[in-house]
């Protein structure tokens, strides 16, 4: 919408006239359309087809928002010129059955208008009519209990007016109520309704415009959903992506009233109690809604017991679930967005943290795996194969993993190189080197070259005693892998890591880069660190979690 | 012919009983004011006899039926929108009422009836 409803002429100037004009008639199209989609969810809620026409607010609406849009910047005062525009939005925009009809209506109406300056009661009651006209001759063998009996009925009812003694606003209370009315008697012609226990959807989305240009016209809101009623299935526990202060638990409460509800006077009570109240009905029952603070979860229990016998309650701490949420994002890998063309990289991760650094880095693709798990080539190429682009890198980061890696390239079309890479710090060095819009040779030339420059070692508990490249190891020991060969063990972290960086000959280096696994804790790690700074006090010494299986600690060393 | 199992014995629903129904449910689709012969010839002998199939064609591969129709639009309604729910309603009623699976149904706009002229 291009201007807020309020900040337009207010509806109330026009109730008492007895004309309106092409600007006026957009205004109520606009109210029409803001009051559709306020209660676009409680009409999508009455379905009861299966198939056809699953979602008929939300056509109905998108219908609407076309024939608005059309009209939306149009300075035209002429209203049949201003109908005809409407109409020719609504049939360009023409989404479902429902949509479709209502288009049909506008078409009608809009006849109804032809060469009509401003409209009176006289020439809005014949625009009426011409619109059930139109409706129905679209259709061979009209259903009644639909939308074509809404418009039927209300086109009667505007037959029937005094409307000489009426100004708009008078015309439009008759129109809503004859309208309610039609809505209301549906499921007595269309069997299907009564079964579901619903009213029909597209009469409703209908009645819902009429109601919405009547309220803009008495100046009522048209951003509070109605505080009318819903079918049983509309009203359920849900998941809220943020929620408000004040709206510490959900609770859900089903119940059957010992005397018929007066639902002002519970909407009210309520709404005393907490925020996002929706009341649903179906068969006598109803099922309550509604967001309170923590202190008051238990209030809107007492409340309902006073009214009448309570049979369900369901009460679900928000904060809690928004927690959960939070940490699922947390726990999202991020990953980069390639288009066609770039050069992307496929990761094999062994660990969560490693898995969001690559990301970070810019991988466009992680495939999990690492010593104990390697992954298949098949699930390679499935990332290979999902990516947008036929460019792609693949960093196996195990050696285990290289040759499969290296099997993908004879199956898939995609040109895709695969770097040599045995650990993560040997990846991570190359993934550095990546520049998604460069050239693959060149790109691929420097990551084989970085992956030599860096020294990777890996810490790990001994699964058996062995006698290895002149180390003996007793099982249980700490050892120490240095580019994958066995060159240390200790009885501690402590002492392996220090080992390890001596026979990395990190004295010469610059900058350490550590990796903690998932079996470490943070003591241990913070012990670790400060061992290796007081030995290398002018290195640069970075700390990653990792979360890698089995290794305490992945080192690169450059 | 086509059947369904039956403890008792088997099943046989025509295509025709079939056709009936899409027919049926076609003309009942807002949008739809007719429905068309898919030729000429074939379309006066059946509008000579009043033939509840005209301009559906039935198919049945054994698992699923497949749907042709051939049908008149009003002029002034958006084509697309009303192709796509009279192949929802034909879906929706034929699956209803043979409980067979409707793999495809499409929807051949034959010509448009025009009512009114804007």
């Amino acid at each position: 919408m291009d201007q807020p409803i309020s900040a337009m002429s207010n509806g109330r100037d026009l109730a008492k006239n007895r004309v309106i004009d092409g600007q006026e008639f957009k205004q109520l199209i606009e109210a029409g359309t803001t009051w559709l989609r306020t209660n676009q969810q409680i009409i999508n809620a009455l379905n009861v087809f299966p198939v056809p026409d699953g979602d008929t607010g939300t056509n109905m609406l998108l219908t609407m928002q076309a024939a608005y849009s059309e009209v939306s910047r149009s300075g035209e005062h002429n209203i049949g010129k201003m109908a005809h525009f409407v109409a020719q939005g609504a049939l360009m925009g023409a989404r479902g059955n429902s949509g479709v009809i209502l288009s049909q209506i506008w078409r009608g109406f809009a006849r109804g208008l032809d060469n009509i300056d401003t409209m009176d009661g006289h020439s809005f009651a014949h625009a009426l009519v011409e619109a059930r006209n139109t409706a129905y001759k679209g259709v061979v063998r009209p259903v009644e209990g639909t939308i074509l009996t809404v418009i039927k009925d209300t086109a009667a009812s505007a037959e029937k007016i005094d409307l000489d003694s009426k100004n708009i606003v008078d015309i439009f209370e008759v129109l809503v109520d004859a309208a309610d009315q039609s809505v209301k008697h549906t499921p007595e012609l269309l069997p299907i309704l009564k079964q579901a226990n619903v009213v029909d959807s597209g009469g409703k989305g209908l009645f819902t415009i009429l109601e919405g240009m009547l309220r803009y016209l008495k100046g009522q809101s048209l951003e509070t959903a109605l505080s009318g009623v819903q079918p049983l299935a509309a009203v359920g526990i849900e998941e809220f992506e943020e929620i408000e202060p004040g709206q510490d638990y959900e609770v859900v409460i089903d119940f059957q009233p010992n005397s018929p509800l007066n639902l002002d006077k519970f909407y009210s009570d309520l709404s005393e109690i907490g925020t996002s109240i929706q009341v649903g009905e179906g068969e006598g029952m109803y099922r309550l809604h509604i967001h309170v603070p923590t202190d008051k979860r238990y209030l809107p229990i007492d409340y309902t017991m006073g009214l009448g016998t309570i049979t369900k309650v369901a009460m679900e701490n928000l904060l809690a679930q928004m927690a959960n949420i939070e940490k699922e994002k947390e726990n999202k890998v991020p990953l980069a967005a390639v288009d066609a063309g770039q050069i992307a990289v496929v990761a094999v991760s062994p660990g969560h943290g490693i898995s969001r650094i690559f990301g970070s880095l810019g991988c466009a693709a992680i495939v999990e795996g690492g010593q104990t798990m390697n992954p298949s080539t098949e699930e390679i190429l499935r990332a290979i194969e999902n990516l947008p682009t036929d460019q792609v890198i693949i960093l196996p980061n195990n050696k285990n993993i290289i040759l499969a890696a290296q099997q993908t390239v004879n199956v898939t079309v995609k040109n895709v190189a695969v770097i040599p890479c045995s650990s993560v710090p040997q990846g991570l060095s190359a993934m550095l080197r990546l520049d998604p819009d460069g050239k693959m040779d060149r790109i691929v030339k420097e990551m084989n070259e970085a992956i030599k420059e860096v020294e990777s070692g890996e810490l790990t508990q001994a699964t058996r005693s062995i006698d290895l490249n002149g180390v003996h190891v007793e099982q249980g020991q700490v050892i120490a892998l240095l580019n994958d060969k066995l060159v240390y063990s200790a009885p501690n972290l402590e002492d392996a890591m220090l080992g390890l960086l001596e026979k990395a000959d990190t004295e010469s280096r610059e900058r350490i880069t550590l990796f903690s696994g998932a079996n470490i804790t943070r003591p241990e790690i913070n012990q670790i660190v400060d061992a290796i700074r007081r030995k290398y006090p002018s290195h640069e010494i970075e700390l990653h979690e990792g979360d890698q299986p089995y290794y305490q600690f992945i080192v690169s060393i450059e | 012919m086509k059947e369904g199992n039956n403890p008792l014995g088997n099943i046989f629903i025509s295509y025709r009983a079939i056709s009936t129904v899409a027919y049926q449910s076609a003309l009942q689709s807002y949008g739809v004011v007719g429905l068309a012969a898919k030729n000429l010839a074939k379309g006066l002998a059946q509008v000579l006899v009043k033939d509840p199939t005209l301009g559906v064609d039935v198919h049945f591969d054994n698992k699923t039926i497949q749907i042709d129709l051939y049908v008149i639009v009003e002029y002034g309604t958006r084509i697309k929108s009303v192709a796509g729910s009279v192949s929802d309603n034909v879906r929706y009623q034929v699956e209803r009422v043979f409980g067979l699976p409707v793999s495809q149904v499409n929807v051949h706009v034959r010509g448009l009836r025009i009512s009114n002229t804007d």
